[in-house]
């Protein structure tokens, strides 16, 4: 194993453009699917390398996503009163693909 | 998420990146290939993503229902080869069942099953459940691995058309294509090999836990699919597993009870208790600890506690009468287990208790009618061996229940209630029980306590006082102690007038003040009587200084003291004339004081010191006023006069039956022969001739000469009769005021419910039978207390306007 075993705590997105975005482990484990692939006892690629390929999310959209994964892991605490998540109206619906596909329950 | 669109922006539908329709089967045979991965154990090398994605794609092109069923049968046949090729081989080697198998494709092997050996058996059995339960981590693993790569379809289709999730549904088939492997009966055989185990076990084996529990984890997890709340284990394997614990512990019980005694067969089950409850709660399963728990109680204890009790040799009353202290705890302990009432251990208890009392009973008279010489018992005194005997044989028989009851049945209520039900029964049995108790007493009051402190004291009282509270008929006892007192207090034979106060104290604190009004009374009229004397010494000497017999009188109030005292008719009685006058002396002064009261002299109860001449020298003797009486009589004899039965009888006008006892303590008894009779012989009759011994000798100067048989000797049958109906007189007053007591106070109440509350009204005192309260029911209709209502004959109305 290349890896060390204990948790790193930053991990890599890959967008379909070859952008790298490195976010904490907790703020990728607001998306269920980002947890389960990073989760430690899997087996696959992802979980030893800590780096996650998505080859179906652009660099801008996947930028947007990451933004959202600080903005609730942020406010995760306090729902009552939080500011808005300002989201351009152009990307809303390609976010809102996105999401489905990373089981963001939270959207 | 959306922020309020204040510009308005045209929308753009994302762009489609998938170009038109996905090919079904090459995306299949993406994951396909991978599922083999995972279960060889390659995973490491595939990316969770495009996995993912692919599903994704497919699920969002309406391929979902193709995948869920491509999944499913995928996993089948990975199962059903997995069984074939890995388990099948195993299992030939487990149990001596036939198996039969036919390996998928070519060559068909059948293998016949050779008789085992024992070890062989255990270790063929236990790698076969290893390997088992290595195939089920396995499967686990992937379906997690595979149920998070298809999470999208769970999300999307599963949840929407209600199927199972992916891991739901790879544990059903891992059930249905292992487990209920129809071919190799994998099931089959794990429940064969784990039942083995256990049967080992119970014959004393070490087995491999480990192993089976981790078999039976699995088979829990395995949960039925129609079925709410079963799994594999409550369904398939617990059914058989109670079924062959039932046949066991049926047959062990058989072998148990031939082979021991009753201590080993509770130690025994208890151990076997222990057992099974160490191995439902270690491997088992929790979930069937109660049911296996409540077999082994059925048919070690329930079936065969009764004759474990009653065996002679060893049971119950074995253990009881040697001390077999722990035993006997243990059989507490599991007859509560399976009875919480313990009807069965209380009915032979109360059976036991109630014979050993009735032994008691018979043993004590059987003293009364055999007195034992040798030991120096005379008749008389019998009564009052009888009674020491039997109340102490009382007192040890409770002082040995209580210990068992307290340090092997943890003081358990039940059982205190069926001890105390068996001690009230077989004391009451005994109708002699409130006169010897009282008689216990009394003798310890007069001897037995003295020299002792006032703690060891109250000790021996408090122990009567227990014996007490089992007598029914309180107010025998009652009559008897008030007997006994009086010849205590007026024969100034009782040790201490402290210790007596506290009996009476502690007998207040059981039935009330009721009871001991007249016993205190008792004692007032003594303390009374000691204030007149003085007043009346000081009286004397002012008004007859030389007077030279000196007087002592008891005045005692005739309600207060028992009734034998004082009757008239037996106690006339001449007196001389010296005596006769200062008896009025007294009458008049005690007269003067308290008029309007009328004394009655009591001769049998009092003493006299006389100074006797003798020829050798003066004795003073210590006498009853009857014998004084007499011996004045010779005073004016001449000197070898004598005088006849006859002639003393209407001198003195002393009854029959007083005469011939002092008579005979006067001239028959050896040492104290003051006077002569003649004929010699033991019995008085009425022609027989007594004279003055002049040369009666003794090397004591006083000497205290005791009427015969003055100390208190159970009643001969007659005086029992007396007793029993002045009590039987006094019951029907209690019961009258009862009756008219509650009904005032209820105005009206059914029959059974009357004599309800009288019985327990009248309860402290003593226990009416219904007839009894039938009759005096019936007195009071005549006397028009009550009367019967007109609508029902069987209630009863008060009748107001009684003065």
């Amino acid at each position: 194993m290349a890896d060390m075993s204990g948790d790193r705590e930053y991990v890599r997105l890959v967008s379909s453009d070859g952008f790298e975005y490195s976010i904490l482990r907790s703020a990728a484990a607001v998306s269920g699917t980002l947890r389960g692939m990073l989760s430690q006892s899997s087996n696959f690629v992802e979980a030893k390398q800590n780096r996650v390929v998505l080859p179906n999310i652009s660099g801008v959209l996947l930028e947007k996503v990451c933004e959202y994964l600080y903005y609730n892991l942020k406010h995760q605490n306090n729902p009552g009163n939080i500011p808005e998540f300002d989201v351009p109206p152009e990307m809303a619906l390609e976010l809102l693909v996105a999401s489905d596909f990373l089981d963001g329950k939270h959207c | 998420m959306m922020s309020s669109g204040k510009s308005r922006v045209k929308m753009r539908p994302p762009r489609n990146r998938d170009s038109g329709d996905v090919n079904f089967d090459e995306s299949w045979a993406v994951l396909s290939t991978a599922m083999q991965e995972m279960y060889r154990k390659n995973a490491s090398r595939l990316s969770y993503e495009e996995l993912y994605r692919t599903a994704y794609t497919l699920v969002l092109k309406k391929h979902a229902e193709k995948l869920y069923n491509s999944f499913k049968m995928f996993v089948a046949q990975h199962l059903r080869d997995v069984v074939a090729t890995e388990l099948a081989p195993l299992a030939s080697n487990t149990t001596n069942s036939l198996l039969t198998s036919t390996i998928g494709g070519g060559g068909v092997t059948s293998t016949i099953a050779v008789p085992l050996a024992a070890a062989d058996k255990r270790e063929g059995g236990i790698r076969f459940l290893k390997a088992v339960k290595a195939q089920w981590d396995d499967h686990c693993l992937c379906m997690r691995m595979i149920s998070d790569i298809l999470m999208y379809m769970d999300r999307v289709y599963c949840k929407e058309l209600q199927l199972p999730l992916i891991y739901d549904a790879g544990l059903a088939l891992f059930r249905d294509h292992v487990i209920r492997n129809n071919e190799f009966q994998v099931g089959e055989h794990i429940y064969a090999i784990i039942l083995d185990q256990i049967q080992l076990e119970r014959d004393g084996d070490i087995v491999d836990s480990s192993a089976i529990k981790a078999t039976v984890l699995m088979l829990e997890s395995l949960t039925e699919d129609k079925i709410d709340g079963e799994t594999v284990y409550s369904r398939s394997f617990e059914p058989k597993f109670l079924r062959s614990s039932v046949d066991f512990y049926t047959s062990e019980a058989e072998k148990l009870s031939r082979e021991c005694d009753s201590s080993q067969y509770l130690i025994k089950t208890e151990k076997r208790l222990q057992e099974e409850y160490e191995r439902a709660m270690s491997y088992v399963s929790v979930t069937s600890e109660p049911k296996i728990t409540k077999i082994v109680e059925e048919n070690l204890i329930t079936k065969n506690i009764v004759s474990v009790i009653k065996s002679d040799v060893s049971g119950m009353t074995f253990m009881i009468a040697n001390d077999r202290l722990e035993d006997l705890k243990r059989l507490y302990r599991l007859c509560k287990r399976v009875d919480p009432e313990i009807t069965d251990l209380r009915g032979a208890l109360n059976a036991r208790v109630i014979q050993q009392g009735a032994e008691i009973n018979q043993d004590a008279l059987e003293v009364l009618k055999h007195p034992d010489k040798s030991k120096g018992v005379t008749a008389q005194n019998a009564a009052t061996a009888a009674a020491f005997k039997w109340v102490e044989e009382v007192l040890g028989l409770k002082d040995k229940y209580d210990r068992i009851l307290n340090d092997t049945m943890d003081g358990d209520n039940q059982i205190q209630t069926s001890l105390t039900n068996a001690f009230s029964s077989f004391i009451n049995q005994m109708n002699r029980c409130s006169e010897f108790l009282s008689l216990f007493i009394d003798d310890n009051l007069k001897k037995g306590l003295k020299g002792k402190t006032e703690d060891e004291a109250e000790a021996v009282l408090d122990r009567a006082i227990t014996l007490f509270r089992y007598i029914a008929d309180k107010d025998m006892f009652e009559t008897y102690y008030k007997t006994h007192l009086a010849k205590r207090l007026l024969g100034g034979r009782s040790i201490s007038d402290d210790v007596e106060r506290m009996m009476i104290t502690k007998l207040k604190m059981e039935v009330g003040f009721s009871f001991t009004t007249k016993l205190e009374g008792m004692f007032k009229d003594m303390k009374v009587s000691n204030d007149i004397m003085q007043e009346y010494k000081a009286h004397v000497q002012n008004t007859d200084p030389e007077r030279t017999i000196d007087m002592s009188v008891s005045v005692l109030t005739s309600t207060n003291w028992p009734v034998s005292l004082s009757t008239i008719e037996s106690h006339t009685c001449v007196y001389p004339a010296g005596i006769e006058r200062i008896k009025r002396s007294f009458e008049k002064f005690y007269v003067d004081r308290h008029s309007g009261r009328v004394l009655t002299w009591n001769p049998n109860m009092g003493n006299a010191d006389i100074r006797v001449a003798f020829r050798k020298r003066k004795h003073e003797l210590n006498v009853s006023t009857y014998a004084m009486v007499i011996l004045m009589l010779f005073n004016d004899l001449a000197d070898g006069g004598s005088l006849t039965y006859e002639e003393i009888k209407a001198a003195t006008s002393i009854p029959d039956n007083e005469l011939i006892r002092n008579l005979q303590s006067l001239a028959v008894v050896p040492k104290t022969r003051i006077l002569i009779k003649q004929p010699m012989s033991k019995d008085i009759n009425t022609t027989d001739r007594f004279s003055f011994n002049v040369d009666f000798e003794s090397q004591y100067i006083r000497i205290k000469i005791p009427t015969v048989a003055y100390i208190n000797k159970t009643e001969t049958e007659t005086e029992r009769k007396g007793t029993m109906d002045k009590v039987d007189e006094l019951r029907r007053y209690q019961t009258d005021a009862a009756i008219v007591r509650i009904m005032k106070a209820r105005k009206t109440l059914e029959h059974n419910i009357l004599v309800a509350e009288v019985t327990g009204q009248l309860s402290s005192h003593f226990h009416p039978d219904a007839a009894l309260i039938k009759k005096r029911i019936d007195a009071m209709l005549e006397r028009e207390y009550i009367e019967r209502s007109a609508e029902n004959r069987q209630m009863y109305h008060y009748l107001v306007g009684r003065d």
